[in-house]
């Protein structure tokens, strides 16, 4: 043990001699911690390793389905359905990388970290406008390597096999995709930290995310034809073919799709910023 | 310097601090001394802006704790020693915090050596006793180097060299000039840590004092031992004191201080063998001053 270093200055003055700072450098520095916070978390780590198990299964699905293809007499080929990572690989993504957004809040709730966190950057909404830029970061960066690998897996496993398996005979038909893929995995991302924040619990905020990403658009295919239409299409991980105007069965127009898609972010992060200013720390 | 005005907390139906008010100086330590559920941490936290208060408000250096920019270059706090997270290194943790206020990694290797952690910089918080935690926790109120500083509870865990430590830290901040104040439910503690003390109850200010005041407040008797107690007992009693006699012969002298008892036997040529003052134990003091306060309490001790 050491004893303590005493300064020769006294500091009641202190304050005053603390060098001002702008907002902007205060909102810097925040996400220069938190980005630091989300390194630092082993969850962060698991979560990613999980979205490369959920990358490899889906392609060894794909790889399967192609067996098959290959198997099936040429009259069945035009049964197939197209080999598109977005419905085998991305929900799973969703779910991993966007339980990452999560647990940089929760995390905090469930090990009482937030009150330090608060001493710290007591702006609450700046703080959790800290946490959304690095969610969202990680969320964008994330999705884009995933849908990268997916994109770029299922495009050598394809090879030159014909629609309607392959998607995209033209390999570059696929980067809208690609890039729409990776920003739904952000606004997942986000919409999980804003639940976070207002669940303050890891468990129930994973199994939220895991009911709107993965069992949400199973349940909808149990709705009659019209509502699941309708329920369908509002899902996140069915923007992303509204988005880019593909071939999809779903009602919303691209504009309409990509209105959706930042009415969850926003409503997201409204009714954290709300709960999070209202509701005492801890 | 902090100050609290009228500070109002409801939760729900339960009235938490009930229109306290105080002011904490700078260089000395005060105690914020209550049984548990008196509101001490409540006020800390309202204090720190983690609680909104329902009416009043608390300044640290004449603003909310929410306006300031960079707040652990001025204020340093701990309310909780297991707020920080299991999976993180104590480095870790503390980087964090300092990296948030633009302070360097070379200051936060420098308050773990402070405080003694120097050895376990590199190890996860999920493996720290409750003692090296609060270290921790003290670490990071240090980080900006503040001039305040508000500990909840910080030698809860400690053990004795840990605690004699604390002490000497938390006096020594206040004679740097620093604002210093300590919660603790425990009179004991306090009374060998703090110059001046705040005691509430049920959300109030019961009494504010300084130690030595409170000391000498509750002084009780002197305890006189003579083989002329017959002789003395009554020139005590002219001198205004009222006087009894224990089952050795001794006297107990109320209503007047041992110097005076002293001269007056020495100016009759009365031996004394024993002069004694005895007073309440401040744990006396403060559970008498508190007695109405508590608020949750064991059968036995209400037939007590």
């Amino acid at each position: 043990m050491t004893t303590l270093q005493t300064r020769p200055d006294t500091t009641e003055t202190a304050a005053a001699a603390v060098p001002s700072v702008s907002a902007g450098q205060v909102f810097r520095d925040a996400v220069a911690s938190e980005w630091m916070k989300v390194r630092t978390l082993r969850s962060t780590y698991a979560f990613f390793i999980a979205g490369v198990g959920a990358f490899l299964l889906g392609m060894f699905i794909l790889f399967m389905l192609i067996q098959s293809f290959d198997a099936a007499p040429p009259e069945n080929q035009s049964n197939y359905e197209t080999a598109d990572p977005t419905v085998v690989v991305m929900p799973f993504v969703m779910f991993f990388i966007g339980a990452i957004g999560g647990m940089l809040i929760t995390s905090e709730f469930t090990t009482r970290s937030i009150g330090p966190g608060l001493l710290a950057v007591p702006q609450r909404r700046t703080l959790l406008a800290a946490k959304a830029t690095v969610v969202g970061a990680i969320g964008l960066f994330g999705g884009l390597l995933f849908a990268l690998l997916s994109f770029s897996g299922a495009t050598l496993l394809l090879g030159d096999r014909p629609a309607p398996l392959n998607p995209w005979p033209n390999p570059t038909d696929a980067l809208p995709t690609v890039f729409c893929a990776a920003a739904l995995v952000m606004i997942t991302c986000i919409v999980t930290l804003g639940l976070g924040t207002v669940l303050r619990s890891t468990a129930s905020t994973l199994t939220t995310l895991g009911g709107l990403v993965l069992v949400a658009p199973v349940f909808a295919h149990f709705l009659p034809t019209t509502w699941q239409l309708r329920f369908g299409s509002i899902l996140l991980p069915n923007l992303t073919p509204q988005i880019v105007g593909a071939n999809h069965p779903w009602m919303l127009s691209q504009a309409g799709a990509v209105a959706v898609a930042i009415g969850y972010a926003v409503v997201a992060l409204g009714v954290a910023a709300f709960a999070f200013k209202r509701r005492d720390a801890s | 310097m902090i100050v609290v005005k009228e500070l109002t907390k409801r939760y729900g139906s339960t009235l938490a601090l009930d229109n306290l008010s105080f002011e904490v100086r700078p260089g000395v330590v005060t105690g914020f001394l209550g049984p548990n559920g008196a509101g001490k941490s409540t006020t800390l936290r309202i204090i720190l802006g983690l609680h909104e208060a329902t009416s009043g408000e608390a300044l640290i250096g004449n603003r909310r704790y929410d306006r300031i920019r960079r707040p652990l270059h001025e204020v340093g706090a701990v309310l909780d020693a297991d707020a920080a997270h299991p999976g993180r290194t104590a480095f870790q943790h503390l980087a964090c915090l300092a990296r948030s206020n633009g302070i360097g990694k070379s200051r936060v290797t420098a308050v773990l050596e402070q405080v003694g952690l120097a050895s376990v910089v590199h190890k996860r918080v999920g493996g720290f006793s409750l003692g090296m935690r609060q270290r921790l926790g003290i670490a990071g109120a240090l980080l900006g180097d503040p001039a305040v500083i508000l500990l909840d509870e910080p030698v809860n865990g400690l053990d004795a060299v840990g605690i004699r430590w604390i002490r000497g830290t938390l006096r020594a901040l206040a004679a740097e000039g620093r604002t210093v104040l300590l919660s603790s439910h425990l009179m004991s503690e306090m009374a060998l840590t703090v110059d001046h003390v705040l005691i509430v109850g049920r959300g109030r200010l019961l009494e504010e004092t300084s130690m030595t005041a409170m000391r000498d407040r509750f002084e009780r008797d002197v305890l006189v031992r003579s083989p002329r107690a017959d002789e003395l007992a009554p020139i005590l009693t002219g001198l205004g004191a009222t006087v009894t006699r224990t089952e050795d012969d001794g006297l107990v002298a109320v209503g007047v201080d041992a110097p005076t008892i002293g001269d007056a036997a020495a100016a009759a040529s009365i031996p004394i063998h024993g002069l004694t003052p005895r007073s309440a134990s401040l744990e006396d003091v403060y559970l008498e001053m508190t007695s109405d306060a508590v608020e949750y309490r064991a059968a036995t001790e209400r037939t007590a």
